[in-house]
């Protein structure tokens, strides 16, 4: 009789306790909306934690993985070793030009009087896991604030702009990849300095495919075009290779082309990973504080000079 | 002992979620903790299933790019749902368990994927092929876990079942030839 009364009790408590569950999961969420590019306590030491189960499976999970591609590969090393050795003729030339140019590019330099080059430090990383949910594609790396990562910090490979740190706990970081719709960057079609094809690079949920908005359609882009980091967005330090051209439909001059580019780096297959420890120039207090808002010193300035 | 089992069997499918994805992509498509707290759900006891459901779907939206507390949200409400039913229908039979967890794995996405769209978040994944894969990967993987599960059962817990399915009594087959006689 006694445990009959308590399970009436539990059938009553239960829809308040789901009432309560789901309010806390629902603040959770809008917390975690509007707090994107801050520090999200919760994430942060769950991934801590996560950190010393999903490291040594990634150590043994590589091992054999690495040891099952070493059979594998066996088979093919004596026409890959002739090759090789070709290729390493060529690249002793390769090597050789650089030298020279690096030796003209110095001497240009110091004619110029320009500055040392690019200062950024740059940190290898393993990607220890993978998103948890099937719906997104972020990457979990095996360093964190103690290493020096902080937020935004973007993550290349050998082949180009990978995307950005979205979450960082003292050992790990997340990072979240260009692909993905949210993101956004000032881009160029060919080089720096070279080249007017300005615009924004978006994801498009597209696992290969991003697409570049608001290049002017007087400008000409061509498919095997590179496009470029600019450093627009002060996320992303320019000069970053983002990836190619592969279809433009072609605007006006008053429409603006509709550019498709696949990225360079393979960012489903990636195992390592460099972390740019970039700083972005510090922007404007009044770009921080309010959209399209006006500096109110430098309109009086450029009033000043008016008068 | 039957609560012990189920912990156990969260921490093991909420670990298993975080790395296995690092070993082969496919196992994405297979919700471990989800799994678990439709087993849960389905033991009758409510508040503990909802708990298990908030845990996990916090635990699995950590290390995830998606919002901090979706999973919970929706993995919370499927538990409610699964534990109702359970309650008023008999769900312990393996081949009834297997439409409750493809039903269960499909409300699970179909919330997940609201409450994205809801706070303006777009999904990576396109919803019809996603729900498709993880429906047949959950559902596969849940009726052998649940085997596996049950396996383990305590002794209470098959009793408490055989009682639900008592043996039927054999009624004595009566002679018709004496039927007819007075």
């Amino acid at each position: 009789m006694a445990l009959e009364r308590s399970q009436k009790e539990v059938w009553k408590l239960t829809p308040w306790l789901l009432i309560v569950l789901l309010l806390a999961n629902f603040i959770l969420m809008a917390y975690d909306a509007r707090a994107e590019n801050e520090e999200r306590v919760i994430r942060v030491w769950t991934q801590a934690a996560a950190n010393f189960i999903q490291s040594p499976v990634t150590t043994i999970g590589s091992a054999v993985t690495g040891y099952i591609n070493y059979l594998t590969n066996l088979r093919s090393a004596q026409s890959e070793n002739d090759k090789l050795k070709q290729k390493i003729q060529e690249l002793e030339v390769a090597v050789q030009e650089s030298k020279e140019l690096t030796v003209e590019n110095r001497r240009l330099k110091s004619l110029l009087e320009l500055k040392t080059d690019s200062e950024i430090k740059i940190i290898p990383a393993q990607v220890i896991g993978r998103d948890t949910s099937v719906w997104f594609n972020a990457a979990i790396v095996n360093r964190g604030s103690l290493d020096g990562v902080k937020l935004n910090m973007p993550i290349v490979v050998n082949g180009g702009l990978v995307g950005r740190v979205t979450a960082v706990s003292p050992l790990t970081a997340q990072i979240d990849l260009i692909t993905r719709d949210k993101s956004g960057l000032g881009a160029i079609v060919g080089e720096l300095g070279s080249s007017n094809a300005l615009g924004v690079v978006k994801g498009t949920g597209d696992k290969d495919v991003l697409e570049m908005h608001y290049v002017p359609g007087y400008e000409t882009v061509k498919v095997g075009d590179v496009v470029y980091t600019t450093g627009q967005g002060g996320v992303y330090p320019p000069g970053l290779k983002l990836g190619e051209v592969i279809e433009v439909r072609t605007g006006s001059a008053t429409v603006p082309h509709q550019i498709f580019i696949k990225p360079s780096a393979n960012l489903y297959s990636m195992q390592e990973v460099a972390i740019l420890l970039y700083t972005p120039p510090p922007r404007p207090k009044y770009e921080e504080a309010l959209p399209n808002a006006v500096n109110e010193e430098e309109k009086s300035e450029s009033l000043k000079e008016k008068k | 002992m039957e609560n012990l089992k189920i912990t156990i069997a969260l921490i093991v499918a909420i670990v298993l979620q975080w790395t296995l994805r690092n070993v082969a992509e496919p196992f994405a498509y297979v919700d471990l903790p989800l799994i678990i707290v439709v087993y849960a759900a389905l033991q009758r006891n409510s508040i503990k299933a909802l708990f298990f459901g908030t845990f996990a779907g916090i635990a699995v939206d950590a290390l995830s790019g998606g919002l901090l507390g979706a999973n919970g949200f929706s993995k919370t409400l499927v538990a409610f749902v699964i534990s109702e039913i359970a309650r008023r229908v008999y769900l312990d039979n393996l081949l009834l368990r297997i439409p409750v967890i493809a039903s269960a794995c499909l409300l699970d996405d179909l919330v997940y994927f609201g409450m994205h769209r809801l706070l303006g978040q777009n999904l990576y994944n396109p919803l019809i092929i996603t729900m498709a894969y993880t429906l047949i990967g959950t559902t596969i993987a849940g009726t052998f876990i649940y085997l596996f599960l049950d396996s383990f059962s305590s002794s209470s817990l098959r009793r408490r079942k055989k009682d639900y399915f008592a043996p039927r009594r054999q009624t004595r087959r009566r002679n018709p030839i004496r039927l007819g006689r007075k």
